[in-house]
């Protein structure tokens, strides 16, 4: 049975794991501080969204996470009048109610957004730091505990899904990549309870497949999918089985690369 | 082999046996030119089988030798269709039945046999390398991380650009091992490469080099040995030990594997008792290598030097093994004898200085001349006159930066990189002097050596076309009017190729077709519409509670279901350089044939133009189909029409198109170019100047609201993609076959 959580408990009470590449925390905290909004980049899986719940762990601030499609539309985000039992209720959408609390509001993959929808952040994201309320006739002017953060991936090829410069350049923006082989291998074993032998050859693989970006893969392997491999090698699948499976497959339906892959996988393991 | 070898040794073969069979074929009525025919043929025949088909040819003598002939012309073709192995058991397996069934039978074999069944005699579950050669690339790609060719060869061995393995591998029955033994050598060689066996450090063989040549590489360390071939030998045994190592650490699974392969092939090797001293030396160390273990024997020439071996597995680098080498060298040195050289495995990966040399040779060449011929050109220049400077607009000038140094020779200042800084000190500085960007204040207006190359290029002015700027990034400014473009149409073809393309490909247009109808009636929902089929009910529960919060309630009530939601136009551009030739410009044209249909079905407006041209005045531009001219027969005689022409200087039909895509009124429009490496006209435009003017053209579509995608087929895409195309905005394809596959799948990505 699923839990519903509500906005105000979703301050993070366990320290979520995360281990900084480089001065990113420090630079989130001087970011929180001088109220400037956040892009983070980053190809898929390589931490971003845990890094917002280890932020707002640190910063004991509630965060919540909006996660953007094409049909989502401004008062999604804001709010709108709903009625119960022959009355109108206003009910805050969710950027409303991180707004009126004081917490993070992360939009991820900002670009699946709508366009007109992603203006409504405007506002919230230069000085002003307001964000206004067209149906209540409202202004909400941010408390200096609000942060805005967002998060894009620069990888994903399609010319429809761009952010628009008018959007980018209200952000500071921190870069994510891979982290390096000690440190990944670290969050793998963290994340799954394997061992490290297992773990840094699941680094290594996914080093091999990140050689591939753009000769023939879109993408390389994620730490997320290292992890996934990692859960099921501890559950007793076979190590090439969980690679094809976490791993290969899901990079790609071309057969000859999957071929490559199997190979690679076969080589390490 | 073994038997026949005994008697037919080679110099019986040269001497008696030889005379014997000349006489036979005299008694047969062959004359001396029939005669010098077959010695000539049996001469030309690969050392390894001469001896057994020649002792086959003198039996078949004895009996008839108008069979000789024919024999060994089958035997010729075989040689052509057979690996060595199978080329010897067919050998064999003929000889047995002329043995055992007589000369009839063995006439039938011989010539009963036809190419089909001959390579069908071959191992059947051998692996050729052709057949895995594609995934085996990708392989070491993601390994290595590295643009690293594989080639076939005799043996194992890389020059540092591709990793050349033997064609055929059939140690075992089983496709698997045999495909293990490839994987196993391609790793060792990429280890060759990235762990300095053959990519050795300057300074490591500074260290060893008695006297140091300008350019030390591993060459020149092999020469300081007497017997080069011995040190070669032991050398390359030392490094595969060393490198297992390191291979266990990346790729464990693959060397676990290997183990038992190893020892398979350690079984394999006869022992020679009488095998030369300095030869059983380093077949020693061989065994050492596949076992992992030193032989009591070589233990016993050797003392501690196994130990000392082994200690090469402790995370050494090639410095120790050069050590090593140096001492066992001089042990097997002294022993008695000459050194036979041992024949190694496939499974050894083999150092060939030379080849590594000519390939570093090369690479430092070519960057030198270039360098030279720009320092070169700059000290013949005039002198720059001062005033040229102001009259530059103030916003384009750039400054000297503090932290960089610059030379100013005859009026200039000039951007110093360490290639250059390298040049300079060799031929010294006639006439400059090097200044730091710091001391001078401010003052000045930098600028790159390509720039100035082009400031006494003669203007070639002609008449007609239209004029484009390019970008001169030494300047920070465009050379305004600079090139002259002028739009031509494409000869149309006459051969059915588009027809033919469909019917090689019907099937996958079949599968295209229906995947870009997908894209097309994909029903995409449009919400909150003042009509529509349906009320949109978040709408309605919305407008409801509007009304009742007081609130004007929005008409917007409605979805429907919209297909016409696509608006986009896409032009392509096809490089028709010189370099396209072959199967380049067969993909280019299979893919737009490809890219027709699907752009048809899904009903995307689209153009496509070629370029290609010589020199800025001659930029040509062809028009194979407009924005509005239909996919007719018309445009796909062009199609068929379309052939290499000469160079590629990028900029102005970037630009060109980019003023063509602006006149169309769709939302979202496409340009995307299809080249093969790197923009390079017959003058200055090269190097960074191609680059940065493409660059910059391609910026410039950016900021008309164009959306540019480079497509490029390039084996040895360079770093300077990146730079040239923008992080997001380009793919490069390795091989051209896959173009036409790709292309339609690259637009499904770009506009969903």
């Amino acid at each position: 049975m699923a839990k519903v959580i509500k906005t105000e408990e979703f301050i993070i009470r366990e320290e979520p794991f995360y281990l900084a590449t480089d001065r990113e925390t420090e630079i989130f905290e001087a970011a929180y501080r001088n109220r400037i909004p956040v892009l983070l980049k980053g190809p898929t899986g390589c931490g971003k969204t845990r890094f917002m719940q280890y932020m707002s762990w640190r910063l004991k601030r509630p965060l919540i996470t909006v996660s953007c499609h094409d049909d989502l539309t401004a008062s999604d985000l804001v709010g709108r009048y709903l009625v119960q039992g022959g009355e109108t209720v206003w009910i805050d959408g969710p950027l409303t109610k991180a707004v009126r609390t004081g917490g993070f509001c992360y939009l991820d993959e900002i670009v699946e957004a709508r366009k007109d929808t992603t203006v409504v952040i405007h506002p919230l994201a230069d000085d002003r730091r307001i964000l206004p309320i067209e149906k209540r006739g409202e202004v909400l002017e941010a408390p200096p505990e609000f942060l805005l953060g967002i998060s894009y991936n620069p990888g994903y090829q399609s010319v429809l899904k761009d952010l628009k410069q008018s959007t980018r350049q209200r952000f500071l923006a921190l870069e994510f990549t891979y982290p390096d082989r000690k440190l990944e291998t670290a969050i793998v074993m963290h994340e799954s309870g394997m061992d490290e032998e297992i773990c840094g050859r699941l680094v290594i693989l996914a080093e091999k497949t990140r050689n591939l970006k753009d000769r023939g893969l879109i993408e390389g392997a994620s730490t997320r999918l290292l992890i996934h491999a990692a859960k099921l090698i501890s559950a007793g699948i076979g190590a090439e089985k969980a690679c094809s499976v976490c791993v290969a497959e899901p990079l790609t339906d071309d057969h000859e690369m999957l071929e490559a892959l199997a190979e690679l996988i076969r080589s390490i393991f | 082999m073994a038997g026949t070898g005994d008697k037919y040794s080679d110099e019986k073969y040269a001497g008696e046996f030889r005379e014997d069979f000349i006489r036979n074929l005299r008694i047969d009525f062959f004359d001396d030119e029939e005669i010098s025919a077959v010695l000539r043929d049996l001469d030309s025949l690969d050392s390894r089988i001469r001896q057994k088909v020649f002792a086959l040819c003198h039996t078949l003598s004895h009996a008839s030798s108008s069979l000789v002939p024919n024999a060994l012309k089958r035997i010729k073709t075989a040689s052509g269709l057979l690996p060595g192995r199978d080329l010897e058991r067919w050998i064999t397996h003929a000889y047995d039945i002329l043995d055992r069934q007589g000369i009839g039978a063995f006439a039938d074999y011989i010539s009963g046999i036809d190419d089909e069944a001959l390579r069908r005699f071959s191992t059947p579950e051998g692996l050729p390398l052709r057949e895995i050669m594609a995934v085996l690339e990708t392989y070491i790609r993601g390994i290595s991380g590295r643009e690293l060719k594989i080639a076939a060869a005799r043996e194992t061995y890389t020059d540092t650009s591709a990793i050349f393995l033997p064609a055929f591998v059939n140690r075992y029955e089983d496709r698997d091992r045999n495909y293990l033994i490839y994987k196993y050598c391609a790793a060792l060689a990429w280890a060759q490469i990235s762990q300095g066996t053959v990519t050795t450090d300057e300074d490591v063989l500074n260290r060893f080099l008695k006297e140091v040549p300008a350019e030390p590489d591993i060459s020149a360390f092999f020469r300081m040995f007497p017997d080069e071939r011995m040190a070669i030998d032991i050398f390359s045994i030392l490094e595969a030990v060393r490198l297992e190592t390191f291979l266990e650490k990346e790729l464990p699974g693959l060397m676990r594997e290997v183990k038992a392969v190893k020892r398979d092939f350690l079984n394999d090797r006869p022992l020679c008792p009488e095998q030369a001293r300095k030869s059983a030396f380093v077949e020693g160390l061989y065994r050492l290598y596949l076992d992992g273990e030193p032989a009591e024997e070589f233990q016993n020439l050797t003392g501690d030097i196994p130990g000392d071996i082994l200690m090469l597995k402790k995370n050494a680098g090639v410095e120790e093994s050069m050590k090593l080498l140096g001492i066992m060298y001089d042990l097997a040195a002294g022993l008695a004898g000459d050194y036979q050289p041992v024949i190694f495995d496939p499974l050894l990966c083999t150092i060939r200085p030379q080849e590594v040399s000519l390939v570093l040779k090369a690479g430092r060449r070519a960057r030198r001349q270039r360098l030279e011929g720009m320092i070169t050109k700059l000290l013949n220049m005039p002198d720059f006159e001062q005033q040229k400077i102001t009259l530059r607009r103030a916003g384009q000038q750039k400054l000297p930066e503090s932290g960089k140094e610059y030379l100013l020779i005859k009026g200039r200042l000039i951007e110093l990189d360490s290639e250059m800084r390298e040049i300079l000190q060799e031929r010294g500085m006639s006439g400059g002097i090097i200044v730091k960007g710091a001391d001078m204040g401010g003052a000045g207006s930098p600028m790159t050596l390509t720039d100035l190359m082009e400031e006494d290029e003669v203007i070639e002015e002609s008449a007609g076309g239209v004029k484009y700027d390019e970008w001169d990034y030494k300047r920070g400014g465009y050379k305004k009017k600079w090139c002259t473009l002028r739009e031509k149409n494409v000869h149309p073809g006459h051969d059915p190729f588009v027809e033919q393309t469909r019917k090689r490909y019907s099937g996958y247009i079949r599968v295209l077709r229906k995947r870009f109808e997908l894209l097309r009636r994909e029903p995409r929902l449009l919400r909150r519409q003042k009509d529509g089929d349906d009320f949109d009910l978040d709408a309605v529960i919305d407008a409801y509670s509007d009304s009742h919060a007081g609130l004007a309630p929005s008409e917007d009530l409605f979805m429907k279901y919209d297909r016409q939601q696509r608006s986009i136009a896409v032009l392509f551009l096809l490089d028709m350089s010189g370099s396209t030739k072959g199967w380049i410009n067969e993909a280019e044209k299979e893919s737009l044939v490809l890219m027709a249909e699907a752009l048809e079905t899904l009903g995307d407006r689209y153009a496509i133009f070629g370029f290609s041209g010589m020199k800025r005045s001659n930029c040509d531009f062809y028009r194979i189909k407009g924005f509005e001219e239909p996919y007719d027969g018309k445009v796909k005689r062009r199609i068929s029409g379309i052939s290499p022409k000469d160079y590629t200087r990028m900029g102005p039909p970037i630009r060109h198109s980019v003023k063509i895509l602006k006149a169309v009124e769709e939302r979202t429009r496409l340009f995307i170019t299809l080249s093969d490496g790197r923009p390079e006209d017959y003058d200055a435009y090269k190097g960074d100047y191609a680059i940065e003017d493409t660059r910059r053209a391609l910026t410039e579509a950016r900021e008309q609201g164009i959306h540019p995608f480079c497509i490029t087929i390039d084996r040895e895409a360079g770093s300077y993609l990146r730079h040239m195309y923008g992080e997001v905005n380009y793919i490069v394809i390795d091989d051209v076959k896959k173009l036409p596959n790709r292309i339609t799948e690259i637009y499904r990505r770009l506009t969903t």
